[in-house]
């Protein structure tokens, strides 16, 4: 047996497979990205532990997640927020978790999707499964799942096909989303999902940007739309009762430590937005929502400066967009006096 | 820590090249392994450590007691001290809630009402492992088998070696602890003979298991439906595969990782599914875990030396408790006693019906025994007796208006994989993966050795645990 032949051609083999892999790849648009998955946001989640009432965390679903800009908010308060939000997600797991599980007392931006604020509190549905499992991965984490998480950055960041986003998105190009692209006939009842492809980019700070292509490729950002109108059809009925009862448990005991809490409805577009007012019209659940919390909230059709932005998607703004929002925002919010926990400049 | 994890790999080459290196002695060597076997499974809940410390303290004077005690009472006493302290964390961790579970549902159907405090315990990644492993050689120093570890060092890194500390190979005190005697260096054939059992434990695991199958074997016994007949069967198939490159991935890595410090681990598995019935199964699959059962609980039970009844007797018992040891729950227990049942059976065949096996009829008794072995993992798999009901009521078509959740591509790359698996062992079965490997030309077996890293690279695992991590 001549091993070490064996393994020189190997080793050559695998390098060269994996260089025409990487070159392929790139050569179809694709290029290294920080993939969005629990080890991220546990990164983040750790930070709350150690967090100063001065600080700002950002909760709620995607919106919340590519609307605030990182950067801008650090420019314009001297601190950059820690961002929790949560693809396809319920904000009430992580805020039941930081209200329960530490003593922050600073100040918690809720964006307020009303699909997934409303939508339940039943553990196995998935925008409550979604956020929870992130809650549930930061407490039972190993510290090999940490080095691990640490050890794959530079290959994240160096390599365009390390990819597989915890989304699944139809154009991840990891083994098994490869063959999950694959279909042969139908057999179950099963409806199609339309393709999903991945419109936004994340980095480390988990500051979540749109990607240009969905900008300027309508057709790109139709598909996107698709999966909007795919979902919105399949959704069950909002839980409005015992997702307020929920939530009001904890906004209660947050308060009680002095915690403050700032609502914040992001801006959505064409047919989603005729789609939310049809099934959760503002009066019956946002209102509703603001009259039971009593904090500082923040809707963006009470806004000039927010009430023509189009979502390109219909739900999510583009990156200058969003950087605009920040801004106006916080603006908005050192104004009425909202971030009254931080040291704003 | 997981073999499929960035961080072993580095751990790895750490070790490697403390291991190699001109600048210690053995005996540095050997803490330096010891205590890599620590942080190897430190990193995963360092607490837990400490039930490793005195499980390996206990063992380790009970172990010098029986060296030197000769009074046979004394020495049953040791012997009931260690079993005890083994046993005791073992059904204390791993089988305190089911006991409980069942002593409440026992005493409440009397009607009192009695509401058992659950403890939510976690349970030590391994522990049954580790602890079959350090009961053998107390049990074997008992019997005068085996000769007491010469050092606490060589008996402590015999119970914690970390290649096969979680999930085996089950090693005999007689076939590790000698080896930590003298100073152990891979030849360079072993070295790089050990990287291609890394690799093909790796394979094993990441793309066969955890990227072809588990999903669908996920999908079919996480369903809480009445399930369509093909889906049954699709599903029994993908965990079949799955469960077998899962357990045989881990063993072939622990295996290759020992072998490229110089260490050699035994075979845990012999191309299990084209045996020819059940006693030949239990030759090759977990050959570790059979071979203690049969030395330490089947042969103690009479064995056969007193009878048939008894001897069934003590394969039925022997299967149980070897299902029990599997996981605390009573699908296990019926897993356990299928088993029995089927070897059983087969004796009873081979008293009144004998008949040779050729290799004609022989493909046809391997197929038989492979689908006798899905029905058992059915309730091997299901986490409710429901499911596993369900599942063989759809298996055997009694529930014809089943709903289909597989689509036509699951049943094809299952069926595929499988039926690759399954010729695969058959044309195996006699051979071995070294004797193949020197007939093949270096350029073939350089080739396959690419496609696997190849495919390995492009899985990016995403670090699934191995299966049998939580028995």
């Amino acid at each position: 047996m001549q091993l070490k032949q064996s393994l020189i051609i190997a080793f050559l083999l695998s390098i060269i497979g994996l260089s025409v892999w990487e070159i392929y790849w790139r050569s179809q648009g694709y290029y290294p990205t920080i993939n969005d998955e629990k080890s991220l946001w546990a990164l983040q989640r750790a930070k709350v532990e150690t967090a100063s009432d001065d600080q700002v965390i950002i909760i709620g679903s995607s919106r919340a997640y590519f609307d605030i800009q990182l950067k801008e908010w650090e420019n314009e308060t001297g601190k950059a927020p820690i961002q929790l939000a949560s693809t396809g997600s319920s904000p009430l797991p992580t805020f039941h978790d930081i209200v329960n599980n530490t003593n922050f007392k600073g100040t918690i931006l809720i964006g307020v999707t009303p699909g997934l604020f409303f939508s339940t509190t039943f553990p196995q549905a998935s925008p409550w499964s979604r956020a929870q499992s992130k809650v549930d991965y930061f407490k039972n984490r190993t510290y090999a799942q940490r080095i691990n998480f640490h050890l794959s950055i530079p290959l994240q960041e160096n390599l365009a096909f390390i990819s597989a986003d915890e989304e699944e998105w139809s154009d991840d190009i990891d083994l098994k989303s490869l063959l999950r692209q694959i279909q042969i006939g139908k057999r179950t009842e099963v409806p199609i999902k339309p393709p999903f492809y991945n419109f936004g980019n994340v980095n480390l700070d988990r500051n979540m940007s749109m990607i240009n292509r969905t900008v300027v490729d309508t057709a790109y950002a139709n598909s996107i739309i698709k999966v909007w109108n795919f979902f919105g059809k399949s959704a069950p009925p909002p839980d409005k009762k015992s997702t307020m009862a929920f939530f009001m448990e904890d906004l209660k005991k947050f308060k009680a430590r002095n915690g403050n809490v700032i609502l914040v409805r992001f801006p959505s577009s064409g047919g989603v937005r005729m789609g939310e007012n049809h099934v959760l019209p503002r009066a019956e659940f946002w209102d509703h929502l603001v009259n039971q919390a009593k904090v500082k909230s923040y809707h963006f059709e009470d806004y000039n400066q927010f009430k023509n932005l189009k979502c390109p998607e219909e739900s999510h703004l583009s990156k200058e967009d969003a950087q605009y929002f920040t801004s106006e925002l916080l603006k908005i919010m050192k104004a009425d006096g909202a971030l009254t926990n931080s040291k704003t400049n | 820590m997981l073999f499929n994890s960035l961080s072993f790999v580095v751990f790895l080459v750490i070790v490697l090249a403390l291991y190699y290196s001109k600048l210690f002695s053995w005996t540095s060597k050997k803490v330096m392994l010891l205590l890599a076997s620590y942080v190897f499974y430190g990193l995963w809940n360092p607490p837990l450590v400490i039930l490793l410390w005195i499980s390996t303290v206990v063992d380790w004077i009970t172990g010098k007691k029986l060296a030197t005690e000769d009074n046979e009472r004394k020495r049953k006493l040791w012997l009931l001290l260690s079993m005890f302290a083994n046993l005791g964390f073992l059904g204390f961790f791993k089988y305190r809630d089911f006991l409980l579970d069942n002593f409440t549902t026992v005493v409440n159907t009397y009607g009192y009402g009695y509401q058992a405090q659950t403890m939510d315990i976690i349970l030590p990644m391994g522990i049954s492992f580790y602890t079959f492993q350090t009961m053998s050689y107390t049990i074997d120093m008992y019997l005068k088998r085996t000769e007491r570890a010469k050092t606490f060092l060589d008996f402590a890194l015999y119970v914690t070696f970390f290649p096969q500390l979680v999930a085996g190979p089950i090693v005999r005190a007689g076939d590790l602890i000698s080896q930590f005697y003298e100073e152990k260096k891979a030849t360079l054939d072993q070295f790089f003979w050990g990287i291609f059992l890394v690799t093909i434990g790796l394979f094993q695991k990441i793309v066969l298991a955890d990227i072809l199958l588990s999903g669908t074997a996920d999908t079919v016994f996480g369903s809480n439906k009445l399930l369509h007949g093909l889906d049954a069967w699709i599903g029994t198939l993908a965990f079949s595969g799955q469960i077998f490159f899962d357990f045989a991935g881990y063993s072939t890595c622990a295996i290759g990782i020992s072998l490229m410090l110089g260490i050699i681990l035994p075979d845990n598995f012999k191309y299990p599914y084209a045996s020819l019935g059940f006693s030949d199964l239990w030759k090759r699959w977990h050959i570790s875990l059979s071979s203690w059962l049969r030395d330490y609980l089947y042969i103690p039970l009479g064995g056969n030396r007193y009878g048939i009844t008894r001897m069934y007797a003590a394969l039925m018992l022997t299967m149980l408790l070897g299902g029990l040891w599997h996981g605390a729950a009573w699908t296990f227990i019926i897993w356990g006693g299928l088993h029995g049942t089927y070897l059983i059976l087969e004796r009873l065949q081979r008293k009144y019906i004998p008949f040779k096996i050729t290799p004609w009829n022989g493909m046809f008794l391997a197929f038989i025994t492979f689908s006798c072995v899905n029905i058992t993992w059915v309730f091997f798999r299901a986490r409710e007796f429901k499911t596993a009901w369900n599942m063989i009521k759809s298996m055997f078509y009694m529930q014809t208006d089943g709903e289909k959740i597989l689509e036509p591509f699951d049943i094809l790359k299952v069926s595929l994989v499988v039926a690759l698996l399954f010729l695969c062992h058959w044309v195996m079965r006699n051979t071995s993966m070294k004797e193949v490997s020197l007939k093949t030309s270096p350029m073939v077996l350089g080739i396959v050795w690419a496609l696997m890293l190849f495919l390995i690279a492009i899985a990016q695992g995403s670090g699934e645990q191995f299966i049998y991590f939580q028995f």
